[in-house]
């Protein structure tokens, strides 16, 4: 394939998935004229580059489409849905044959389809057509307001001489009327073409665009207009992505070598510096690429309005499409990845959740249903929430058809949770709909969103309402390529532990490792918290030898998909950032790796697959996650630290819990009464709740127990004589007046005090070094 | 490439394993890598050395020792490193010996009493002056070939 027809395929296509969004926009508001010449102008440009290139088939079918936009555009016509069917589906036969340009070079046979398609668009061109369409279809959409003759001018057409001279002009289509043939003049008025669409010139495209005079070469008919035009122009540049990628792989490179030389030259303080600024740099070189390899979400969510308004149709179903966080950025290669995910996810919104219409109303909701796509960013990842205002799902029916499908026993899907049987919905052949529809109903589906969504790193979460509806929620690294992931050893072997899925790390020292691990038959478990927690040995599960016993390990506690359980490993290292490199197929088979690496020291180490080793395991989704204390979402529902002060039990707030240290009596200083502690360079004005300070007596070594908070903008000090847990509390309602009563929790069914930070005083906190100035009690005193 | 072939004469890299001097068409080799750090991969097919590290990626290396089931190598291995149309791969043998310039007319097919396995994975010998010279084609050491023709 010549470049040439390589840059027509890529414009050709940008100008489609314009047309689409433009299309289904026009649907809202049909008389938007802009819009109309938006489309027009993409199909205009396809037919004069095809007529060029000699591709007759895609210029026969164009120049249909043509003459029916023409009309519309002129306001002979009134946009109707089967106006705008038409179109769409020309758009698809016009895709379809992209495609085969694509893959073989040439377009194919005409035949009787696009013959059809022809007749289809000219009898759509005549008035009385749309009369014959459903009066419910013809209500579906405002009535457009005439727009008159349109004060547009036809767009700019002289067309290229070339295109005179090219083999297989038009030979199906007779025009009543060919726009813009009488050699008008530029085009002015419309709006400027986006940065994207216009980037796209390459000088050899350029002679075959009939657009060209309106970007760059020609003198500018309108002084502001080509100066925008040409900007968008000239900053932008089209980038292969395998270059991309390249670059992606060979600053992952760098941040290896990075890596070593900085653990190389840790020792040298000329290299230190030296050092650090590499390590700046490669930052900010890291950061660049991956910002080019950044596209926002509007990309794949374009497709999505058209989606929705062919699957509401052929549904008889009224669904209005909601989109947010549009410009939320994602790298290429997930958005690619996440494309069929999402689009599995509307479907089933649409033709699992959203009630037909008088269901709708019956039960007092708007006939319109709702589906709102969102996107945004959380921390390292993008959430893209696909949310649906239909029936929710029923969870006994899930129940039911999990037992009847035979996907878990019957009473083991007695005793799941909400929670758990929501998850079940993921099991591959798992379909609830009653009947097989074009659209769901055959038992793929939401496996397959999962399995793709995992893939990539990512997980899908659901959450559901009767009544009210349903939340899928997916969640996506911003990249692939590099990821923070902690070192384990186990056997002498390093292995990666994606940080992503680790909760919390346990240590036992030699003694513990017989007494705190518990053997249920042969099921290992640990404590923690007081909750049962199922263990997994590396070193046994693969089968690495020999496996020792007795000697001091650490419990890496992973979260996979809500999957909870302990991994046993020989010892820990640094948590590094790495580059994850793919493993050949003969070990990703193995199920476990994700992938390798290099580290920093030069070793390499091979990715763990939390998922894939739980799942091994058979292990089900961990009621601990189901207990309302992790569940963060459910109103009046917080997570205390739970003390023991003096007598008493008292909860702190667990967000504002900053540290809790074991501290040398020595270390804390009294700034008159008050008793202050020296804690990273401030000073923390001490709350000696438990009276722990007072009982101490003189030894300066015995040690007590500190819990840090934030309040506010201050951090303050509280003496504790145990920390006791972690749980979660209700807010309790005063009997009568429902009022929330402050201050007390309902903890381990226990009315406990909330710790009222604020209550305690505050000294000015000062950096370190003016302790000493101020080591008189008076002048610290407020 | 062709000059190689069309000449009657071809440069074989050499390498040994145990007793056996084996030689591959040196245009199948890539790159050399001399004693390169290795990491084993539990769970993997016997016939899979480890991991090498090669550029900036990481290389799955077949271990000629273990395909052949002899017993493991005592000192450290060197890898050769192959393009497959998937990627590349690496190969374990012992150490890596001269190029060896070898003509067509010394290559003579495998005998009929190679036990069923060998037979699989050489490619004939040829007749050096005073010893055999056994011809490896890295297309059928491809570690996914390996594995659906040599399973466990």
């Amino acid at each position: 394939m010549d470049d040439l027809t390589r840059e027509f395929l890529l414009e050709s296509q940008e100008g489609l998935d314009r047309m689409e969004r433009c299309l289904t926009d026009l649907e809202t508001h049909p008389g938007d004229t802009e819009l109309l010449a938006e489309i027009f102008r993409s199909v205009h440009t396809i037919k004069g580059t095809t007529g060029f290139l000699g591709f007759s088939r895609l210029e026969a079918l164009s120049h249909a489409g043509e003459n029916l936009l023409g009309l519309l555009r002129e306001g002979q016509l009134a946009v109707h849905p089967d106006i705008i069917s038409g179109l769409l589906s020309l758009m698809d036969a016009l895709r379809a044959i992209l495609r085969s340009i694509e893959t073989t070079g040439a377009e194919g046979e005409s035949g009787q389809e696009d013959r059809a398609m022809i007749a289809r668009l000219e009898k759509l061109q005549r008035p009385g057509a749309i009369a014959l369409a459903e009066p419910a279809l013809a209500a579906a959409i405002a009535a457009p307001a005439p727009p008159g003759r349109t004060k547009h001018p036809r767009i700019g057409s002289k067309r290229p001489p070339a295109r005179r001279a090219a083999p297989g002009s038009a030979r199906f289509s007779p025009p009543p009327a060919e726009p813009g043939e009488a050699g008008a003049p530029p085009e002015v008025e419309l709006p400027p073409p986006s940065a994207a669409s216009e980037s796209r010139s390459a000088p050899g495209q350029a002679a075959a665009n009939p657009e060209r005079p309106r970007t760059e070469t020609a003198p500018p008919v309108s002084e502001t207009q080509a100066a925008v035009t040409s900007g968008a122009t000239d900053s932008t540049l089209r980038v292969d992505v395998e270059l991309l990628n390249r670059m992606m792989n060979l600053v992952g490179e760098l941040v290896l070598a990075r890596n070593q030389i900085l653990q190389a030259t840790s020792a040298d303080a000329g290299f230190a510096i030296l050092g650090r600024r590499l390590d700046m740099v490669t930052a900010d070189l890291r950061e660049s690429v991956m910002k080019a390899r950044m596209q926002p979400v509007s990309h794949v969510f374009s497709r999505f309005p058209r989606l929705v308004r062919d699957l509401a149709l052929s549904l008889d179903k009224r669904v209005r499409l909601e989109m947010e966080g549009k410009e939320t950025e994602l790298d290429k290669s997930l958005l690619e990845a996440i494309r069929d995910p999402l689009t599995h996810s509307i479907r089933n919104a649409i033709d699992h959740g959203i009630e037909m219409p008088q269901v709708r109303i019956a039960s007092g909701k708007p006939a319109e249903g709702l589906v709102r796509l969102r996107a945004c960013h959380e921390g390292s990842h993008v959430i893209v929430e696909v949310h649906d205002d239909g029936a929710g799902m029923n969870i006994e029916k899930i129940r039911r058809k999990a037992i009847e499908r035979q996907l878990v026993p019957p009473q083991r899907a007695e005793q799941m949770s909400e929670r758990e049987i929501l998850q079940l919905i993921f099991l591959p052949g798992f379909s609830t709909a009653e009947a097989v529809t074009s659209v769901s109903g055959r038992g793929v589906g939401m496996d397959v969103v999962r399995t793709n969504v995992e893939k990539i790193g990512g997980k899908v979460e659901v959450d559901s309402r009767p009544g009210q509806g349903t939340v899928l929620r997916l969640r996506i690294p911003l990249t692939l390529a590099i990821i923070p992931a902690l070192i384990v050893h186990s056997r002498g072997q390093n292995f990666a532990v994606p940080q992503a899925s680790l909760t919390e790390l346990v240590h036992l020292s030699l003694g513990e490792t017989d007494t705190r691990i518990e053997w249920l038959e042969n099921t290992a478990l640990y404590r923690l918290r007081g909750r049962l927690l199922p263990l997994i040995f590396l070193d046994r599960l693969l089968q690495q030898s020999p496996p020792e016993r007795t000697a001091p390990c650490d419990i890496a506690i992973l979260n996979a998909d809500g999957r909870r359980f302990g991994l046993v490993v020989d010892g820990l290292a640094d948590p590094e950032e790495i580059v994850v490199k793919p493993l050949a197929a003969v070990l990703r088979q193995i199920g476990f790796y994700a992938g390798a690496t290099i580290l920093g020291n030069g070793e390499m180490a091979l990715i763990l697959n939390p998922g894939a080793i739980a799942q091994n395991a058979g292990f089900g989704l961990s009621a601990e996650t189901d207990d309302p204390a992790h569940d963060p979402k459910r109103a009046g529902h917080h997570d205390f630290l739970l003390v023991q002060t003096g007598p008493t039990q008292a909860a702190l707030p667990l967000e504002t819990v900053v540290r809790i240290e074991r501290i040398p009596r020595s270390r804390i200083e009294r700034a008159g009464a008050r008793p202050v502690l020296r804690f990273e360079g401030m000073l923390l004005p001490l709350d000696d709740a438990a009276s722990e300070l007072l009982d101490a007596g003189d030894d300066p070594e015995a040690q007590t127990t500190v819990v840090v908070c934030r309040d506010g903008n201050r951090q303050v000090g509280m003496t504790v004589s145990q920390v006791l847990d972690v749980t979660g509390g209700r807010e309790l309602e005063e009997a009568g007046t429902g009022a929330i009563a402050n201050g007390i929790t309902l903890l381990h069914e226990r009315v406990t005090s909330i710790v009222s930070l604020s209550a305690i005083p505050s000294i000015e906190c000062v950096p370190d070094a003016r302790v000493i100035d101020y080591n008189l009690p008076s002048e610290v005193q407020p | 490439m062709n000059a190689v072939h069309a000449s009657p004469t071809q440069e074989v890299c050499s390498v040994q394993v145990g007793d056996t001097l084996y030689g591959i068409p040196i245009a199948h080799v890539l790159e050399i890598l001399g004693k390169p750090a290795t990491q084993p991969v539990p769970l993997a097919p016997y016939f899979v050395g480890g991991l090498v590290h090669y550029r900036g990626e990481v290389l799955t290396a077949v271990s000629l020792r273990r395909l052949l089931r002899m017993d493991p190598a005592k000192a450290p291995e060197d890898v050769l490193v192959f393009e497959n149309p998937d990627g590349l791969f690496g190969l374990f043998v012992d150490s890596v010996g001269e190029v060896l310039h070898v003509s067509a007319a010394e290559h003579e097919p495998n005998p009929a009493t190679l036990e069923a396995r060998r037979q699989a994975l050489f490619n004939g010998a040829w007749k050096l002056k005073d010893r055999l010279l056994v011809s490896l084609d890295p297309e059928r050491l491809d570690p996914m070939r390996l594995a659906s023709a040599f399973p466990a």
